[in-house]
């Protein structure tokens, strides 16, 4: 820009021209986008919820069909056909999901930020460190597919009483995907910690094992921690892997048994998409039940999220 | 707490066990390896089921190994040890060449089965003559003050696109009386040939691109024969692409987009100042050593692997039996989704990351606006399915399964990852910049557009292309919204029903499950959507790598 532009700009510009107002706005827009899509979801799942049971349907001013709220809580059976919605029947599948995981993916994941932020050298963390961004690349529905097709015959060797769709084929492969998750997050709360407190400790005489486990990892907990909780969720809401591997008969199990994870049940999120395969006509009462799953399946993504917020900010060690 | 665990206590000090420390030490890289060595062996068991490397005749292998692999070794290997910049460079331009026929065969799908000719045509002039002529206007810009500029430029706009009254007096009532200049343009009596109007589009484009990209590292005559030469090279394609077989319009685009720029890029590694001959030589010994190979075993009748990624399933339709089931019309929805999902979601999360790293005030508002960014970001993507579901689909009744419903819901999914990395990519622009600009009394807006978003550009464009590459993965908000499993023609119009490659490979693998879906059409799908998010990821990785702030 030449001077000359310059200061007929100056002369001309100031904060509020038509022009900075303008830009001002776009921007301001853009970023309400984001609040408006938040209140969207929320009055969305709410309001359609709302339709779907029979105590806040006449509210809503919806006649018909409705379900009852107790029976949607607390029922073990997930029968749309027949009319019976019990939602726990689904989040006992999700559960088992999340555990079954949650055992691979935790230590995994706690071990492989340990490495990388004690042990790798510079070039095996160039070389590892996209290497696990791939895992959580894939798309889920890869992830699906290589569950039902190569783990489950692998695992039927072990157990020869598996089900085609079951429960631990869906949780193995949902557990490699969210291992990048814990360890990123781990590994950044493991780097925060000040190299002072390492030295203090081989000042001690402390091995470098001491170090790792006795200093950095009690150090950076908290970030541990809010990196569980945020691939848990990640794992809660998980769909298309575990709408392949896991089936679409919804059943009460168990998720304390670890026999049950032969079997196949019904998570949440597969259930919406087997909802959706179905014939749903807008303002049904399947339709409706879709909201009154997503509006579940939000609320503890959503207070997962939070807790997991809350202890990284609450439980940090200030350095 | 170290000195008083098991190693460490005081008369066992100078004779640690060493033991303990590399038992964890291998633990913890068998425990990284893990989810890495499963992912590998899964695409290996993928890749030979879609590939099915075991049935290539022997010969096969022979012969490209020895005019592939084996030269390009003893090439590569020369050339880096004496110079590996120039063996970075000559891997950077296989590489671009492979993703660019990639990307030229996607738009070879777009010309051919989506946007006619002619209307591409109409559209590229109607944009372009608005988009030059308010770029004079600008050049006025200390004559005419703003206001009237942006209101001509928008009255420029509207006449070339919809003419007058255009669709507002359409609304009212008001018959058309002066055409739009894109209406007058599909409505000429002698229409040309369509080679010569994809060239002029697409050609035009890659040209226009080449030229500046010349014009950048030369000067202004530079800019001027390199897009006079890329414009030459895409006309005289189209006038050979018969006579090899290839058709006049997929050798238009082809050069276009896959030759042109990598032959740019080429030129400018190779032959412009600090360039490396000696990668160029690499490059070459690789494509050519594919081409002899290619040629040889054609001559020699050696069998390549009978693989079930063919030309067949890419460029078909799903089919009822697994051998002939294709990815065509999926393929073509993941890039309508796509470009719908790129047009929809960076201006909106680059403006956003902008208002909060540039405009906003430290306020609870913005604060708020922060943490319910992070949160949106760990909404399940099935729950955004939803919301595509009641809000697009119920309550402002767009029809389910759309182009533009899967676009829209698929960018409002992806956009807090676009703000986040953008944000990334802002904050890391030195704060000094911006102060030098607002002491030569630049505005706001100045800043953010001279300074800031010219600076941050390569960050928010990695960002967006791995987000990107998030959404053509997902499936759940598709179905979701009623896409459809089967589709059998490419939507043609952003209100068309629309498949995409995820959801095509849910539908084989879910739906029409059989042992012969699931050892034929799933895997070929599955490394067909891998291959495309390797590419993208990889365009990602080295944007990031050549743009990477140093210091």
């Amino acid at each position: 820009m030449s001077t000359d532009d310059l200061a007929t700009d100056i002369s001309k510009q100031t904060e509020n021209s038509p022009r900075e107002l303008l830009t001002r706005t776009f921007f301001f827009l853009c970023a309400g986008l984001s609040i408006v899509t938040t209140i969207s979801i929320v009055v969305l799942l709410v309001t359609e919820a709302a339709k779907f049971f029979t105590i806040t349907a006449p509210l809503m001013g919806v006649t018909g069909e409705t379900a009852s709220l107790v029976d949607f809580l607390t029922g073990t059976t997930w029968q749309i056909n027949s009319g019976e919605f019990g939602v726990l029947t689904l989040v006992s599948a999700t559960v088992m999901i999340t555990l079954g995981s949650a055992v691979i993916a935790i230590p995994l994941g706690v071990a492989t930020a340990i490495y990388l932020s004690e042990y790798a050298s510079k070039r095996a963390r160039s070389v590892l460190k996209p290497a696990l961004e791939i895992l959580a690349g894939v798309p889920t529905v890869v992830y699906g597919f290589f569950a039902l097709i190569y783990i489950t015959p692998a695992l039927s060797v072990v157990f020869p009483s598996i089900g085609t769709f079951n429960m631990l084929s869906a949780s193995v492969v949902v557990g490699v995907m969210i291992i990048p998750m814990v360890a990123s997050i781990s590994e950044d709360a493991m780097s925060a910690v000040p190299d002072e407190l390492r030295q203090a400790g081989y000042g001690m005489g402390a091995t470098k094992f001491d170090v790792a486990t006795g200093i950095v990892v009690p150090a950076a907990l908290s970030g541990i921690f809010s990196s569980f909780i945020l691939a848990l969720s990640r794992a809660i809401g998980e769909t298309m892997a575990v709408t392949i591997a896991a089936g679409s008969r919804a059943q009460f199990l168990n998720p304390l048994n670890p026999a049950s994870f032969l079997e196949g049940s019904l998570p949440m999120t597969a259930a919406m998409v087997q909802l959706l395969l179905g014939d749903i006509t807008g303002g049904g009462l399947a339709y409706r039940s879709l909201f009154a799953i997503g509006l579940v399946l939000f609320v503890i993504t959503l207070i997962m999220n939070v807790i997991s917020d809350f202890v990284a900010q609450r439980y940090r060690e200030e350095y | 707490m170290a000195t008083t665990s098991d190693s460490g206590e005081i008369e066992g000090f100078g004779q640690v066990s060493r033991t303990v420390g590399t038992v964890f030490r291998y633990l913890l890289l068998a425990a990284t390896m893990f989810g890495i060595v499963m992912l590998g062996v899964l695409l290996l068991y993928v890749a030979n089921d879609a590939i099915r490397p075991l049935t290539a005749d022997p010969g096969w292998y022979l012969v490209f190994l020895l005019a592939l692999v084996v030269p390009s070794a003893a090439v590569g290997w020369t050339v880096r040890r004496r110079d590996s910049e120039a063996f970075n460079f000559g891997t950077l331009l296989v590489g671009m060449l492979v993703v660019s026929l990639m990307f030229s065969g996607g738009v070879a799908l777009l010309v051919i089965d989506v946007v006619p000719p002619l209307v591409a045509l109409a559209y590229a002039i109607g944009i372009a003559v608005p988009v030059g002529l308010s770029v004079l206007l600008t050049g006025q810009a200390h004559r005419i003050s703003f206001t009237p500029r942006l209101a001509a430029t928008t009255a420029l706009f509207y006449l070339s696109l919809f003419g007058l009254p255009g669709p507002v007096g359409g609304a009212l009532g008001v018959p058309q009386v002066v055409p739009s200049l894109v209406g007058a343009i599909q409505s000429i009596p002698v229409i040309p040939v369509d080679w010569m109007m994809i060239a002029a589009v697409v050609g035009g484009g890659s040209a226009a691109a080449v030229g500046a990209y010349a014009a950048g590292i030369g000067d202004r005559t530079t800019g001027l024969y390199a897009a006079t030469a890329a414009f030459a090279a895409t006309l005289v394609a189209g006038a050979l692409g018969p006579a090899v077989g290839l058709g006049a319009v997929p050798a238009v685009v082809v050069t276009a987009v896959a030759f042109v720029p990598t032959g740019a890029y080429a030129w400018r590694g190779g032959f412009a100042e600090e360039g490396s001959p000696l990668g160029l030589v690499f490059a070459a010994t690789v494509v050519g050593g594919a081409l002899v190979g290619a040629l040889a075993v054609d001559a020699l009748g050696f069998a390549g692997p009978a693989s079930w990624v063919d030309w067949g399933f890419l460029t078909s339709a799903h089919s009822g039996t697994a051998e002939n089931a294709g990815l065509y019309p999926a393929i073509g929805g993941s890039i309508l989704l796509m470009a719908t999902v790129a047009a929809l979601s960076f201006p909106l999360g680059v403006g956003a990351a902008v208002y909060l790293e540039e405009y906003a005030p430290d306020n609870a508002l913005t604060r708020f606006v922060d943490v319910n960014i992070s949160n949106l970001a760990g909404v399940p993507s099935v729950v955004y399915g939803l919301l595509g579901l009641g809000v697009f689909v119920t309550y402002l009744g767009q029809s389910a399964g759309t182009v533009l419903v899967g676009g829209a819901t698929l960018a409002l999914l992806i956009l807090p990852i676009v703000i986040i990395s953008s944000r990334e990519a802002i904050r890391s622009v030195p704060s000094d910049m911006r102060q030098a600009s607002y002491g030569m009394g630049a505005t706001r807006w100045q800043t953010v557009k001279n300074v800031v978003l010219p600076e941050a550009f390569p960050g928010i464009l990695t960002g967006t292309i791995l987000a990107l590459g998030r959404a053509i993965g997902e499936t759940a908000p598709l179905i979701m919204i009623g896409a459809p499993n089967v589709v059998f023609n490419l939507p043609d119009t952003l209100g068309s029903k629309v498949s995409a490659m995820p959801l095509q490979v849910y539908a084989w693998s879910g739906l029409f499950a059989s042992e012969d879906f699931y050892t034929k059409a799933v895997p070929a799908g599955v490394v067909v959507l891998l291959a495309v998010l390797l590419a993208m990821n990889s365009v990602a990785i080295v944007l990031r790598n050549k743009f990477e702030r140093t210091g």
